[in-house]
């Protein structure tokens, strides 16, 4: 009983951390109609850096939160500038994400090679503590991601439904020369929404490397749980997504714990083409963006 | 039909003449490594044609490239060292077993309504490292210890292995480009490339939508699996890590993008230009930056040319042939670089800048030259467009 209550519930805060990394590629491919395959060397570069702020300056892995994100939040809105600038469309975006992608990728392995990566424990109290309640043993890392998932959907969430930019962005997403002829500048909001996915990622990246070893190859190993937790939770819907997160969590950690670590991708993908094939709208559609 | 028998005769022409060239090499005492560098390049060339089948004619984007060939490699390895089947008749096994697999993800994605290109295009990011997870996880694929396949038995008559596997790599190249081509010639073909222009219309007008797909994307896994199964030879030891890798998918999109989507020959000029600069990047030494240096080229590539270098080397033959051969005459001349192949790459590389001169600069510069006056913009824009659509 303690050992399913356990899986389930580090299902379920693994879930969180895999809906950070989905929401900003979910964000940008509803609202801005781009598939950012750069995304998930976004994430692990933000790893890797918040690793090296760590070992070389002593900074609290969370407090580097103040220096990675408005970093990426500025590689986002730069990147969103260039494809205005160079005019892409999907299929387009695709090969020119990929390559920034390959570039990333083997620059982080040319900067800090192939090895496993891992903050030291004395500069990373997070990774060892938990926090223990009725049995079940709540590690404080994957709590912390948790929680920062919950408010950035639940914000994102509100942000989309109840503000003037996120009426904006719903506009841009449904028709961008209607939203221009209505007074909204598109390419401005796609630029804000841009460093904001991005910023997530950042994020993401550094309760990857407070929770874990970190090494070049992980980027491509989250192809598959990311993408499942998009169309599961629906293009552009953060709510959606935060629950498709939970449910691939506890399905992946549940999978793992019975038949083995390698078996989580296989129950990852099987998720996935049955949510293809049943629910190819997302499993929240109501209040999708796109 | 004229043009068909004009292309095929060309075809058996580039047989008969790549055929003999084992004997040519060993007749003038080459280093057998070109050889190898040829059969190298004939692999590539059919692999990104067969992806072309699908992406470059349907549209639909597709980075299944490396699973398919990742189940080519290890249908054969699995026959051939685990239950030992002669290598010949595992063969067709990995063909086919790729292109069910191919079907079979089809049946899943091409049946959707909305956002099937986009679901496509991620659905075949991920299928690769299920597949990777799957052997590792089962004893009866990989099990994580890899499969031996060096001292593999060949038919006798095909001769030494580095002979007999330039022969086998050069029928099945040749094949999947024959292939491509009679596709492209076809009404398989026009149908694809109306589901390209525009799928619902296409669908409107009569072409039987989701069945053409499904025979392309069949096509593309099933060359793409028979080489790679031909491959798991090349390889010698086969490891999850070696055949499952973003590599395959990353090359056939760059070659295609650079050589053209929308030509069966793009794919082919694409394929031996990046197969002859990578491997020089690889021998001098830049290994690590080769990888940064295709992925910004990929980026560039994307941007500056859409319609591919393939349909403006034919655009501009003379051009084309007046900088390939000086290049190479130069580089010869000067003797920068000891190796034939160093000196072919100095040629393409010389002749791909020429090609990325834009459309409309390069009417400019013809109209000036023929100084027949023709003022260039309006005229320019209507070029360009026909360019791209042909």
């Amino acid at each position: 009983m303690d050992l399913i209550s356990q899986g389930v519930v580090s299902g379920v805060l693994f879930g969180g951390l895999y809906a950070l990394m989905s929401l900003g590629l979910s964000l940008s491919w509803g609202a801005l109609k781009i598939i950012n395959l750069a995304h998930f060397s976004f994430i692990l570069l933000s790893a890797y850096i918040v690793y090296q702020l760590s070992v070389s300056y002593q900074i609290d892995p969370l407090l580097a939160m103040v220096v990675v994100v408005p970093i990426f939040f500025v590689i986002g809105a730069l990147m969103q500038m260039f494809f205005h600038a160079v005019d892409v469309d999907e299929f387009k975006s695709l090969i020119i994400t990929f390559g920034i992608f390959i570039i990333l990728q083997s620059l982080i392995q040319t900067v800090w090679s192939a090895d496993f990566r891992r903050i030291g424990i004395e500069l990373n109290p997070y990774a060892t503590q938990s926090i223990s309640f009725g049995g079940v043993a709540f590690p404080v890392s994957q709590l912390i991601a948790f929680v920062a998932a919950v408010l950035i959907a639940v914000g994102m969430s509100l942000l989309l439904s109840r503000t003037y930019f996120g009426k904006a962005v719903r506009a841009v997403a449904q028709d961008r020369s209607m939203a221009r002829a209505y007074g909204v500048d598109p390419r401005r909001v796609a630029v804000i929404l841009s460093g904001l996915a991005t910023s997530f990622s950042a994020l993401a990246g550094l309760f990857v490397a407070v929770g874990q070893s970190i090494f070049p190859g992980l980027a491509v190993g989250w192809f598959g749980i990311v993408f499942s937790v998009v169309i599961l939770g629906g293009l552009g819907n953060t709510l959606g997504t935060l629950t498709a997160g939970v449910v691939v969590g506890v399905a992946a950690n549940t999978a793992s714990v019975t038949w083995g670590p390698l078996s989580a991708p296989l129950v990852t993908f099987l998720i996935l083409i049955a949510a293809l094939l049943f629910r190819p709208e997302g499993l929240l559609t109501r209040r999708s963006v796109a | 039909m004229n043009r068909r028998r004009r292309t095929l005769l060309g075809f058996a022409a580039v047989a008969v003449i790549l055929g003999f060239f084992p004997a040519v090499q060993e007749a003038l005492d080459l280093p057998t490594f070109y050889v190898i560098f040829l059969f190298t390049t004939l692999f590539w060339v059919a692999q990104a044609s067969s992806w072309n089948i699908l992406t470059g004619f349907a549209g639909y984007f597709s980075f299944g490239q490396g699973a398919w060939y990742g189940i080519g490699v290890y249908a054969v390895s699995v026959l051939v060292g685990k239950h030992g089947w002669p290598f010949m008749a595992a063969l067709p096994m990995a063909g086919l077993l790729a292109g069910v697999a191919g079907l079979l993800l089809g049946m899943v994605v091409f049946r959707l309504r909305r956002l099937s290109g986009e679901i496509f295009a991620l659905t075949t990011l991920a299928i690769a490292f299920v597949l990777a997870a799957l052997a590792r996880l089962l004893p009866a694929i990989d099990g994580g210890t890899g499969i031996f396949m060096t001292g593999t038995p060949l038919p006798e008559f095909l001769g030494d292995f580095t002979t007999a596997m330039y022969l086998l790599t050069l029928v099945f190249s040749l094949l999947t480009v024959m292939a491509a081509y009679l596709i492209q010639d076809s009404r398989l073909g026009w149908g694809l490339f109306a589901i390209r222009d525009d799928e619902q219309v296409a669908d409107g007008l009569g072409v039987p939508v989701f069945r053409y797909k499904m025979t392309a994307l069949g096509a593309n896994a099933f060359f793409a699996g028979l080489m790679g199964g031909l491959w798991s030879l090349r390889l010698g030891f086969v490891t999850v890590d070696d055949v499952f890798n973003i590599r395959v998918p990353l090359f056939v999109i760059l070659m295609s993008v650079l050589g053209g989507m929308r030509h069966w020959m793009g794919p082919v000029v694409g394929a031996v230009i990046i197969t002859t600069i990578s491997d020089r990047l690889n021998s001098a030494g830049l290994a690590d930056v080769s990888q940064i240096i295709i992925g910004a080229l990929l980026v560039i590539l994307a941007l500056a040319v859409r319609e591919g270098v393939y349909l403006r080397m034919r655009d501009r033959w003379v051009t084309t042939a007046a900088v390939f051969f000086g290049a190479l005459a130069l580089v010869t001349l000067f003797d920068i670089n000891g190796s034939l192949i160093s000196d072919f790459a100095y040629a393409m590389v010389a002749t791909t800048l020429a090609m990325l001169v834009p459309s409309g600069v390069w009417e400019r510069m013809r109209a000036n030259r023929g100084g027949t006056g023709g003022d260039g913009p309006p005229e320019t824009l209507a070029d360009d467009l026909t360019e791209a659509n042909t």
